[in-house]
C-alpha cells in the first residue's frame, strides 16, 4: 500500500508507539520504583545499600499471614461465586427472554463505582441497616440495633458479598457479549438444540455442551476480576475487617504513614502483593485444568438428567435474592440521603428533608469540578490516542500484535497498588510537581485500556470501501478520517467516552496517590466519609458517584438520537416544495 | 410392534396466516420428504416435530410416536433424533466422545466397543481419538449420523442433511443414511430443496406452497 506523506499520516503512524510508551513506561517505571525501596534502596532517606530488612519487618508484622490469607481467600471465593452464579443464571435462562431482562437490570451496576457500591451494601447490612429494619421487630424482636459485626466482620463475609455483587454483572455481560457474536452464538444454540434432541434436559445440555465452549471467552475477564479483587482497596476499606485488613489496604496505610521508614516495608508489601496476585491467577489456571481433567468422564457418560429442576428452582431464588439485595441497597441509600429523624426498627424515616443534599452540594463544588475536569481531560486524551492508534492499524492494514494488545491491558492486570507508589516516586524524580497533571496522567493509565477495549471492535468493523471511495474522490487521509470515519462512529465514540468518564470517576487510589492527597474528587470524599459519622452525607456522596456516570451514559445514548433526528428532519423541509409541485401536477 | 410417526390433523399458523395443514402417517423405515421454497414453513414443521416452535407461531394437531401422544412433551423427552445440514459435532469432544455423549448410560467398556464397531461399519476406523475439525466434510457427516443413530431415537428428522456436500459425496452419504433408516425401521421426515434427495428417499413427497407475507404500508 502506498501512503501519503502529509503531517496527518506521519503523526498517525507514530501514535501506537506513543500509546504503548504512555502505558508501559509508567507501569514498568512504577514497578522499579517499588522494587528498589523494597530492597532497602531509598536515596532520599540516605539509604543506598541493598538489604532484605523490608521483607523481614513485613514478615514480622502482626497479622501478616492473616492479611495474606484474607486477600487470597476473599478474592478467590468472590470470583468463584461470581463465576458460579453467572453460569447458573446462563444455564437457567439460556433460551429465555429473562436472560436479557436480567442483563438490563444488572448492566447499570457495572458502571457504579466500587466505593459507591460498597457504601450501599454497608448501609444494607449494618446493624441499623435496611435488613435488620425490615425484619424488626415482628420477626427478630429487636427494639434496638442488634450487636452484630457486619459490615466489618473479621471473616470478610461482607467484603466477599460486595466483591461478588460487583463482579457478577461484569462476567455476565462478558458471557452475553460472547453469545451475541453472530457465529458463536448461533453455533452454541444449535449445539444446545442437538443435545436436546439427543434427550438431554436443558440444564444438563448447557453444562455439557455450551459451557465447555463458552468458557474460553470468559477466561480473561475472570482473571482480570480475580486480579482486581485481590488487590482492590475501596471495597475492603468500606466492607472489610480492620485488624488486620487485607494486604492491599495495609500497604496503603504504610505508604501514607508519617514514618517514612515504613516505606521500605510498604514497598516490600507491594512486591508481596504482586506475587500474591500472580499466585492467585496461577491457582485459578490450575483449578481450571483439574476441573477439565476430572469432569471429562461425566461429560460423556450419557447421563441426561441431574437435579435439573432443583438447580433451576435454586437459581431462580438466588436471582431473586440478588436483585432484591441490589434494589434494597439502592433504596436504603436514597432513603438515608433524604432522611430526617429515623427511629431504629422503622422501615421508613419519620420525616424527609432536603438538608443533606443542600449541605453536601455546597461542600461538594470543588470535588465535583475536580472530578469532571480530570475525567474529561483524561478521557479526551484516551479517546484521541485510541482513535489515532486504530487509524494507524488501518493504514498499516493489519491489527496490533497480540503482544501489543497485551501491553494495552497491562494496567488492568497488574495490581495498581503495586506500581502506583513507584509511579509517584517516578513523577517526583522527573520533577513533575503539578498535582493536577499527575492525577490526570494517573487516571489516563486506567481509562485508556477501557476506551480501547470499547472502541476497537467498532473501528475494525468499519466497511473499508467507504474510505476507499472517499480517497478515490480525492479526499486527503485527514479528511477521510475526520469526515468519513468519525461521523460513522459517533455512537461508539460517545459510549467509549462515557465509559472512560465512568472509569475515571471511580478511581480512588490513583487520585489519592498521584495528587499527594491534595486533590479531592467525589470518590475520594465518599471513601473518606464512609467511615465517618454522618451516614446521611455519605449517602449523598455515594448517590452522586452513581449519578455522574449515569449522566455520562445518558448523554452518550441521547446525543446520537438528537443528531440523527436532525439529519432525518432536514430532508423533509427540502422535499416540501417538490411534493407541492407533484400535487399540483 | 411396528414403529410409526403419526401427524394427525396438524395446522400451523404464523400470527394469523395459516402456514401448513398436514395429516400423515409415516411407517418405520419410510421417509416422508417435505419440499417447497424458503418461507413455505418447512423448518417450522421440523420445529413443531421437535417441540421447538418459536414465539409467534401456533399449532393445532396431535403427534403420535409409536401410538404414544408426544405433542406436549419437551424436546429432550421425545426421543426424536435430528440431523442438520451442518454436522454440529461438539468441538470440545473427540469423535468417540461425541458419540458416547449421545449414547444411553451404561457399562463403559460395552459403550466403547459399540462405538468402535459402528465406526468401523461406517468406514471410520482409527478415527475415534481424532478431533472433529480434523475430519473431512463427508467423515463429519458420517460421525453426526452415528451420533444420532446410537442415541437410539424412535424417529429421525433430517433438515436438509446433504445440502453442504458435493455431488458424489452427497450420493454416497444419502444412500448410507437411508439404508440405516431402513435397517433400523425408523420413521423419518426429511426437509429438502433437492429433487434428487426426495427421489432417492423413495417415500411420499409433499410440496408446500409459498406464503408471501402480507405487507402493510
Amino acid at each position: 500500500m502506498i501512503h501519503a506523506r502529509d503531517i496527518f499520516t506521519r503523526s498517525i503512524k507514530l501514535t501506537p508507539t506513543l500509546l504503548m510508551a504512555l502505558l508501559v513506561i509508567p507501569v514498568v517505571g512504577g514497578l522499579i520504583g517499588v522494587l528498589l525501596p523494597a530492597f532497602g534502596y531509598i536515596p532520599a532517606l540516605d539509604k543506598t545499600t541493598f538489604t532484605l530488612r523490608g521483607f523481614y519487618s513485613l514478615f514480622n508484622t502482626a497479622g501478616f499471614a492473616n492479611m495474606l490469607l484474607l486477600s487470597a481467600i476473599s478474592s478467590l471465593v468472590s470470583t468463584l461465586l461470581a463465576f458460579i452464579i453467572t453460569v447458573l443464571i446462563l444455564a437457567c435462562y439460556f433460551n429465555s427472554p429473562w436472560l436479557y431482562r436480567i442483563q438490563r437490570l444488572l448492566g447499570p451496576i457495572l458502571v457504579i463505582p466500587h466505593a459507591a457500591a460498597a457504601i450501599a451494601i454497608s448501609f444494607l447490612i449494618t446493624p441499623s441497616g435496611m435488613i435488620s429494619r425490615l425484619f424488626s421487630p415482628w420477626l427478630s424482636q429487636w427494639d434496638s440495633p442488634p450487636d452484630w459485626m457486619f459490615p466489618h466482620d473479621s471473616w470478610g463475609i461482607s467484603m466477599v458479598l460486595g466483591l461478588t455483587l460487583k463482579e457478577l454483572p461484569f462476567l455476565l455481560l462478558m458471557a452475553l457479549g460472547a453469545l451475541a457474536q453472530a457465529d458463536l452464538g448461533a453455533k452454541l444454540r444449535a449445539q444446545h438444540k442437538v443435545a436436546l434432541s439427543l434427550g438431554y434436559c436443558p440444564m444438563t445440555a448447557f453444562f455439557k455442551v455450551v459451557l465447555p465452549n463458552l468458557y474460553p471467552f470468559l477466561r480473561l475477564p475472570i482473571l482480570a476480576v480475580l486480579a482486581y479483587a485481590s488487590a482492590s482497596v475501596e471495597i475492603p476499606l468500606i466492607l472489610g475487617p480492620n485488624a488486620p485488613p487485607t494486604l492491599a489496604v495495609a500497604i496503603m496505610h504504610w505508604f501514607n504513614d508519617v514514618d517514612l521508614t515504613l516505606r521500605i516495608q510498604a514497598s516490600a508489601g507491594a512486591i508481596m502483593q504482586l506475587l500474591l496476585t500472580m499466585g492467585l491467577l496461577l491457582s485459578w489456571w490450575l483449578l481450571e485444568k483439574l476441573t477439565k481433567k476430572f469432569s471429562h468422564g461425566s461429560l460423556i457418560n450419557g447421563r441426561r438428567e441431574y437435579a435439573g429442576q432443583l438447580i433451576q428452582r435454586f437459581t431462580q431464588v438466588l436471582t431473586f435474592i440478588l436483585l432484591s439485595i441490589i434494589m434494597l441497597s439502592l433504596a436504603g441509600l436514597i432513603l438515608w440521603s433524604f432522611a430526617g429523624y429515623w427511629r431504629f426498627p422503622d422501615a421508613l424515616p419519620s420525616q424527609f428533608v432536603l438538608l443533606h443534599w443542600q449541605h453536601a452540594l455546597q461542600q461538594m463544588q470543588t470535588p465535583l469540578l475536580n472530578t469532571v475536569v480530570i475525567g474529561f481531560v483524561a478521557t479526551l486524551v484516551a479517546v484521541i490516542l485510541t482513535l489515532f492508534t486504530l487509524e494507524a492499524e488501518q493504514l498499516r492494514t493489519r491489527n496490533l500484535s497480540n503482544f501489543a494488545s497485551l501491553l494495552i491491558y497491562l494496567p488492568m492486570l497488574i495490581p495498581s497498588i503495586a506500581f502506583l507508589f513507584g509511579l509517584v516516586w517516578l513523577q517526583e524524580q522527573v520533577g513533575s510537581h503539578h498535582a493536577y497533571f499527575n492525577v490526570i496522567f494517573g487516571h489516563l493509565l486506567f481509562v485508556l485500556p477501557y476506551v480501547f477495549l470499547s472502541l476497537a471492535s467498532s473501528y475494525r468493523r468499519l466497511d473499508p470501501r467507504f474510505s476507499h471511495l472517499a480517497a478515490s474522490l480525492g479526499a486527503t487521509p485527514s479528511k477521510v478520517f475526520l469526515r468519513v470515519k468519525l461521523p460513522q462512529l459517533l455512537a461508539p465514540i460517545l459510549i467509549a467516552f462515557a465509559l472512560g468518564l465512568a472509569v475515571s470517576f471511580s478511581q480512588y487510589l490513583p487520585t489519592l496517590l498521584s495528587g499527594g492527597g491534595r486533590i479531592n474528587t467525589i470518590t475520594t470524599e465518599a471513601v473518606a466519609l464512609a467511615g465517618g459519622a454522618s451516614r446521611r452525607v455519605s449517602a449523598v456522596y455515594a448517590l452522586m458517584q452513581m449519578l455522574l456516570p449515569a449522566i455520562a451514559f445518558f448523554l452518550a445514548w441521547f446525543i446520537p438520537k438528537l443528531v440523527f433526528a436532525k439529519q432525518t428532519a432536514s430532508p423533509h423541509k427540502l422535499q416540501h416544495p417538490t411534493l407541492k409541485q407533484q400535487s399540483k401536477a | 410392534m411396528h414403529s410409526s410417526l403419526n401427524i394427525k390433523n396438524l395446522t400451523i399458523w404464523r400470527e394469523k396466516t395459516q402456514l401448513i395443514s398436514l395429516n400423515e402417517r409415516i411407517k418405520g423405515g419410510e421417509v416422508l420428504s417435505i419440499m417447497g421454497p424458503s418461507g413455505s414453513g418447512k423448518s417450522t414443521l421440523l420445529n413443531w416435530l421437535t417441540g421447538m416452535l418459536p414465539h409467534g407461531f401456533s399449532a393445532q394437531g396431535t403427534l403420535l410416536l409409536n401410538e404414544q401422544n408426544i405433542t406436549q412433551l419437551a424436546s429432550h423427552q421425545r426421543h426424536v433424533g435430528l440431523l442438520y445440514q451442518d454436522p454440529l459435532l461438539f468441538p470440545h469432544l473427540n469423535v468417540a466422545d461425541n458419540i458416547a455423549f449421545a449414547m444411553p448410560k451404561g457399562n463403559k467398556k460395552q459403550r466403547i466397543e459399540k462405538i468402535n464397531d459402528s465406526l468401523t461399519q461406517l468406514g471410520l476406523e482409527g478415527m475415534a481419538a481424532r478431533h472433529p475439525h480434523s475430519l473431512s466434510g463427508g467423515q463429519q457427516a458420517r460421525v453426526a449420523l452415528l451420533r444420532v443413530l446410537l442415541s437410539e431415537p424412535k424417529a429421525i428428522l433430517l433438515d436438509e442433511p446433504f445440502s453442504k456436500l458435493d455431488a458424489t459425496l452427497r450420493k454416497d452419504t444419502r444412500e448410507l443414511v437411508f439404508e440405516q433408516i431402513r435397517q433400523r425401521q425408523l420413521p423419518a421426515v426429511m426437509v429438502t430443496h433437492d429433487d434428487s434427495d426426495a427421489h432417492a428417499a423413495g417415500g411420499k413427497v409433499i410440496t408446500l406452497s409459498a406464503h408471501i407475507q402480507e405487507t402493510t404500508c
